[in-house]
């Protein structure tokens, strides 16, 4: 519907007005989280060749129906060959004011090598304002402090100094943080996102992405999906019904929650589980979606025993209600993970090439068909991880028994 | 257990009765006819006279028949020793299940003694600085559209362009509907009245998930059909010749559960209706399967849209819980025309004790809540907010208005206007009003036109309360009471309940 | 991303598609490759559909088909042919009612949702939540689904719903099913065809299944019988509408078949307590 005489008044596809309030880096005030429903795609090339950015947004876009225009989000791997050792940390600024004060913030905190501003469109047909948004690449020092401790590892200084940030840097906001990757996300249609960005200028070997339904406004770019800390990327669709168990254990592990959503939790407990706690990815995956005792019980008895510990031991993360995600991460190497709920209650298929060469997870076939037509497509089992990593190609097709492969 | 019993070791733990029927014998000329009547058989002719039997549930139906006015029905005090937190409320609950290790199963609304927050409020009225209007002498509107509205409408070029098609809308004589009571959980005599009070009254009125009886087509245009998620009688009839369609998510009494028409209520003419085999038990999934999410309920309206072709408004009815105004939002972002909120205090022909007594939202806090949340996004005055749940009277019903409801939805109060005595024995389908029963014999002594004419008179009493009190308020058309949250002001125990309403403290002024 | 990739919104007759469309006689044949919006809306799919049934059009072909949704919703026309190339969207065929839809790929979700009567024919996979409380007709699926399929499905009368899947059925078939029949062939599988709580509350209808159905896979309220000579009948009518329906020849033979059903048709009758506390 055109209406004139009005300008910057937006309304979403059906017409209704969305709320011209829009909060770029800051958090909006009595933020209280977006539930809310999704369409997520996903695409890996199995070999490490560049994958354009327009191809993800093909995906996304085509699943218009699963969005209202209220946030959509792109992470892309394998986006910087030439600084992949670095940590890219990208940033939304609300104005200089906020970029100054990461910036003093950072002083010798970090070795940051280089930075640019990330290419924005001026014009969109989101309404602004509109973050400045800006990229970090930095090494961590040798010697480093953080609340007078020098043991911290790399990664979890990191994580303190983005979580730092993110709690109590006003007019900032950390969007992404890990090696060879990056985040672009913010308040519009996938389309508008994509456009905003120019997607089409990237390449990388992973994308993921994600489009947002959310029920409420006001929106708020850095609450879009994807969520990221270090290099983990999540997209999520669903609603995890037991939000605030979750996120007691990962605040207990020293986590702290800024964007007050689920799937915020879900990127603290993959980075809790498999980076700080070693397990195995698919054993990751059945903490977050385990099999129900009664179906543990007719598991051979290691197995068994294995799953039972691991229910007991990880009661916090057990990911309740419905939920597809799809997880991406560049080290050890470049790696989708997509899992459902243990129930199922979210669509999520994948699908490989004919050269079998790329590798695709969506919310809807029609999303990995758009660009891959002579796909074949399957669906992973509830609960069952589908692991796809470049240069090995497709690890997991989540229809393995649960801890194929895991030494029990 | 049974094993126990064997042995000769169960004890019988069986239950004080909690009303019985007193006769005065020197009036009764014994005729029998509260034994006749009495469908839980609590009445008996021994030896010469009309004595108790047990088992009364104090429906009122005995005190109706008898010619000679001769039977009380007593509340049975208290048989347990006081204990001021072991009510016996809570011992008899105990001592059954510990007898039967069943799911407690009761039907109506919340029956418990908490304060209503509607007896909290108190209206305004004009003086001085505008006057009152004389509602019998000077117009008083209570016109009311459900569906959705434009928000704005287009001008080109100096004209000013309508889209009918775009925005489908139901013309009400007043701020009322009647809720969801299916064919099954109610008789067809019972919703027949409905029906005909919808079309005299010219509202609308529920169908309930049970399908549409064929008769039921003539009142078509009053009535809005229901999709749940049982899906029962739903064919292309069904979706495109009614008033409207509504999608069940919750209902009020019991919220994220789903229905259960026990096998014996499924007769030839409800299996008929729903569309299922005779004596199998009536099934709706908790959930609809097709909607997990609210992307998923954006597609449901958008299937039942293309299904209709965009002509009859498609809303959604959700039970009040606790993030109301968020998911209200969602569901006008997800295409909704209309929303119901229906609150804990909502009625039900069957919903465990614990989800029933226990889950979801007092209306009131509910449509406020909602209302709230949709004037911040902007899109309240898209949609039409109706809402129920526990309303008893027109002042219920008034300040739901006043709260921020469009249209209220009543069900339990037609249905006491037909005969019911909110006993809470729906589950049992042994109604002795012919109401919520599928027995011939029971169905038949509710005569459906005289139900009707008084379901009509009691509204009509309503509606003309409704003008009274906008006449004194100073307002002549209702829409300028909706969400008129200013002429309403809070005077009970919990100010905080107020501040979370957005409704003043008695004592504080306007602005 | 131009301008015209912006998703847009209902389509009237004035203004949809009709560019895509070429009618000869009771033929309409729909390019959606041709339409100047990419992909096209379902709105302005659907509604040149009905333009289509509104003229009289018998059969409608499909081509170049992209996840639209909702594809002959409450159709009605009992000689009406609808074929689909591509990959149709959720909610194919819901409430439909008469017609034929085939599909030449894999269909998404919730497939013939709440359908009263009618066939669709699938020649690939159709994913979770298909044939949702449909009441008649009959779905036949070539290769796989996915969970919560025939959930709710019930029948009255002389109108039995029958969905066939030629390979594998995941979690909760036939959950609460109040009637109808579903048939898992399992095709080229050895491992167990179907998932885990089949037939979960179920209180009507039967679920026919090549191979072995543990114990443990049955949900509550089902239980597993031998075939009838009536059962055994049945299978074979539907094996040879699958055969039929896809030009296949299958060997399967009837005695490989378990039979899921009811324990009960009122499974859950003695759950709740009705004192009167």
């Amino acid at each position: 519907m055109k209406v004139e005489g009005d300008a910057g008044e937006r309304r979403d596809r059906r017409g209704l007005p969305v709320r011209s309030e829009s909060f770029t880096a800051s958090r909006p005030p009595r933020w209280d989280g977006q539930p809310g429903g999704c369409g997520i795609a996903s695409c890996i090339s199995l070999h490490g060749k560049p994958v354009p950015g327009d191809r993800i947004a093909r995906m996304l876009t085509i699943m218009g129906e699963r969005e209202n225009g209220l946030g959509a989000g792109y992470a892309c791997y394998g986006l910087f060959p030439h600084r992949k050792d670095q940590y890219c940390l990208q940033f939304f600024f609300d104005d200089e004011e906020g970029k100054h004060r990461v910036e003093d913030f950072l002083g010798d905190r970090l070795d940051v090598v280089h930075d640019e501003k990330v290419f924005t469109r001026s014009r969109s047909t989101i309404s602004p304002p509109y973050p400045l948004v800006w990229r970090y690449f930095a090494d961590v020092p040798r010697t480093r402090e953080w609340n007078g401790r020098q043991d911290l590892g790399e990664e979890d200084y990191l994580v303190e100094l983005v979580q730092h940030i993110n709690e109590r840097v006003e007019k900032a906001f950390c969007i992404s943080s890990g090696k060879d990757m990056a985040v672009f996300k913010g308040n519009g249609y996938s389309y508008e996102i994509a456009d905003f960005y120019d997607l089409e200028r990237y390449s990388g070997t992973m994308w993921l992405s994600h489009s947002r339904f959310p029920t409420n406004s006001p929106a708020w770019w850095a609450g879009a999906h994807p969520l990221s800390l270090l290099d983990w990327g999540v997209c999520h669709n669903g609603e995890i019904t037991s939000y605030g168990v979750n996120r007691k254990l990962v605040e207990m592990n020293g986590y702290r929650c800024t964007v007050l959503t689920d799937t915020e939790v879900v990127v603290y407990l993959w980075d809790l589980l498999v980076r700080r706690n070693r397990l195995p990815v698919e054993v990751a995956a059945f903490v977050m979606a385990p099999w129900t005792f009664q179906d543990i019980a007719l598991m051979p008895p290691e197995q068994r025993r294995l799953a039972e510990w691991l229910r007991i031991t990880y009661r916090e993360a057990f990911l309740n209600g419905p939920f597809s995600i799809i997880v991406g991460r560049s080290r050890p190497e470049t790696s989708l993970i997509a899992l459902a709920d243990r129930k199922k209650l979210r669509p999520m298929i994948v699908g490989l090439s004919p050269e079998e060469d790329m590798a695709y997870c969506a919310s809807e076939e029609s999303s990995i068909r758009i660009v891959e037509p002579e796909a074949s497509t399957w669906a992973p089992e509830a609960g069952n991880p589908f692991v796809a990593t470049v240069g090995k190609g497709i690890v997991r097709r989540g229809t393995e028994n649960p801890f194929q492969g895991v030494r029990t | 257990m049974s094993e126990l019993n064997r042995q000769g070791k169960y004890l019988d733990h069986r239950l004080p009765e909690r009303f019985v029927p007193v006769i005065d014998y020197e009036l009764c000329r014994v005729c029998k006819r509260c034994v006749n009547d009495c469908s839980y058989q609590a009445l008996e002719f021994k030896g010469s006279k009309v004595v108790p039997a047990g088992g009364c549930v104090a429906c009122g139906r005995c005190l109706a028949v008898c010619p000679a006015g001769c039977i009380e029905i007593r509340t049975v005090p208290p048989q347990f020793a006081p204990h001021g937190n072991w009510s016996e409320r809570s011992r008899r609950a105990i001592l059954a299940q510990s007898s039967s290790g069943g799911v407690l199963l009761s039907s109506c609304g919340a029956d418990d003694e908490h304060p209503s927050i509607f007896d909290d409020l108190l209206l305004d009225a004009a003086q001085v600085t505008n006057p009152s209007i004389d509602p019998l002498r000077e117009p008083v509107e209570t016109v009311t559209f459900l569906g959705r509205r434009p928000g704005r409408l287009e001008v080109e070029e100096g004209r000013v362009i309508i889209r009918e098609d775009d925005t489908p809308l139901i013309r009400l004589d007043m701020p009322l509907m009647f809720g969801h009571i299916s064919l099954g959980s109610i008789s067809y005599n019972a919703q027949k009245a409905l029906f005909m009070a919808a079309k005299e009254l010219n509202i609308v009125a529920g169908s309930g998930e049970g399908g549409l009886h064929p008769d039921f087509y003539l009142y078509a245009d009053r009535i809005c059909s229901e999709v749940a998620s049982g899906r029962f009688g739903i064919k292309p009839q069904y979706l495109k010749e009614v008033a409207a369609v509504e999608i069940k998510i919750g209902q009020g009494a019991k919220p994220g559960h789903g229905g259960h028409l026990p096998g014996e209520k499924v007769t030839t003419m409800i299996s008929e209706t729903r569309m299922i085999p005779r004596g199998t038990d009536a099934l709706s999934p908790y959930p609809h399967h097709d909607i997990y999410s609210i992307e998923d309920l954006a597609q449901l309206i958008s299937v039942l849209k293309e299904s209709t072709e965009y002509r009859v408004p498609v809303g959604v009815k959700i039970a009040a819980v606790h993030n109301v105004g968020a998911i209200a939002s969602g569901l006008v972002r997800a295409g909704a025309d209309f929303l119901t909120v229906d609150g804990y205090k909502g009625g039900t022909g069957a919903a465990p004790r614990v989800i029933r007594d226990h889950a979801g939202l007092p209306v009131e806090v509910a449509i406020a809540a909602a209302d709230q949340r949709l004037v911040r996004e902007g899109l309240r005055n898209r949609v039409t907010l109706c809402a129920g749940g526990g309303i008893r009277s027109s002042a219920d019903m008034i300040k739901a208005l006043a709260l921020g409801a469009d249209v209220v939805m009543v069900s339990t109060s037609a249905m006491i206007a037909m005969g019911c005595r909110v006993c809470q024995q729906c589950h049992r389908g042994l109604c002795s009003w012919g109401i919520a029963t599928q027995r011939d014999d029971l169905c038949a002594r509710l005569d459906p036109e005289v139900a009707a004419q008084r379901i009509v008179h009691l509204f009509r009493a309503w509606n003309e309360e409704l003008k009274e009190v906008l006449g004194a308020m100073g307002i002549d058309a209702v829409e300028s009471l909706v969400g008129n949250r200013d002429r309403l002001r809070y005077r009970g125990p919990n100010p905080r309940i107020a501040e979370v309403m957005g409704v003043k403290h008695i004592g504080e002024g306007w602005g | 991303m131009g301008p015209d990739q912006r998703p847009k919104g209902q389509g009237t007759e004035e203004v949809c598609g009709k560019e895509c469309m070429t009618i000869q006689g009771d033929r309409a044949v729909v390019d959606l490759g041709l339409s100047k919006v990419q992909p096209m809306h379902f709105t302005t799919l659907n509604c040149i559909m009905r333009m289509a049934m509104r003229q009289g059009c018998k059969r409608i072909e499909l081509k170049g088909v992209m996840g639209q949704r909702y594809i002959a919703s409450t159709a009605s026309d009992e000689g009406l042919y609808i074929t689909i190339r591509g990959t149709p969207g959720n909610d194919l065929g819901a409430f439909l009612n008469g017609p034929t839809i085939e599909v030449f790929g894999n269909a998404q979700d919730m497939t013939g949702n709440t359908m009263n009567s009618g066939r669709i024919i699938i020649h690939g996979n159709a994913w979770d939540v298909t044939g949702l409380a449909a009441r008649g007709g009959r779905i036949l699926v070539r290769g796989d689904t996915g969970y919560r399929v025939g959930i709710h499905m019930k029948e009255f009368g002389d109108t039995r719903p029958t969905l066939v899947v030629g390979g594998t059925a995941k979690d909760y078939l036939g959950e609460y099913m109040a009637g109808g029949t579903i048939l898992v062939l399992g095709l080229d599988r050895t491992a167990p065809v179907v998932g885990r709580s089949v037939g979960a509350g179920m209180h009507g209808g039967r679920i026919f299944v090549r191979g072995t159905v543990a114990p443990q896979q049955l949900g509550p309220a089902a239980s597993l019988f031998p075939l009838t000579e009536g059962d055994r009948e049945e299978v074979r009518e539907l094996m040879d509408d699958f055969q039929r329906s896809f030009s296949l020849e299958v060997d399967v033979d009837p005695s490989q078949f378990v039979k899921v059903a009811p324990s009960s048709s009122r499974p859950f009758s003695g759950y709740y307590d009705k004192t009167n506390i």
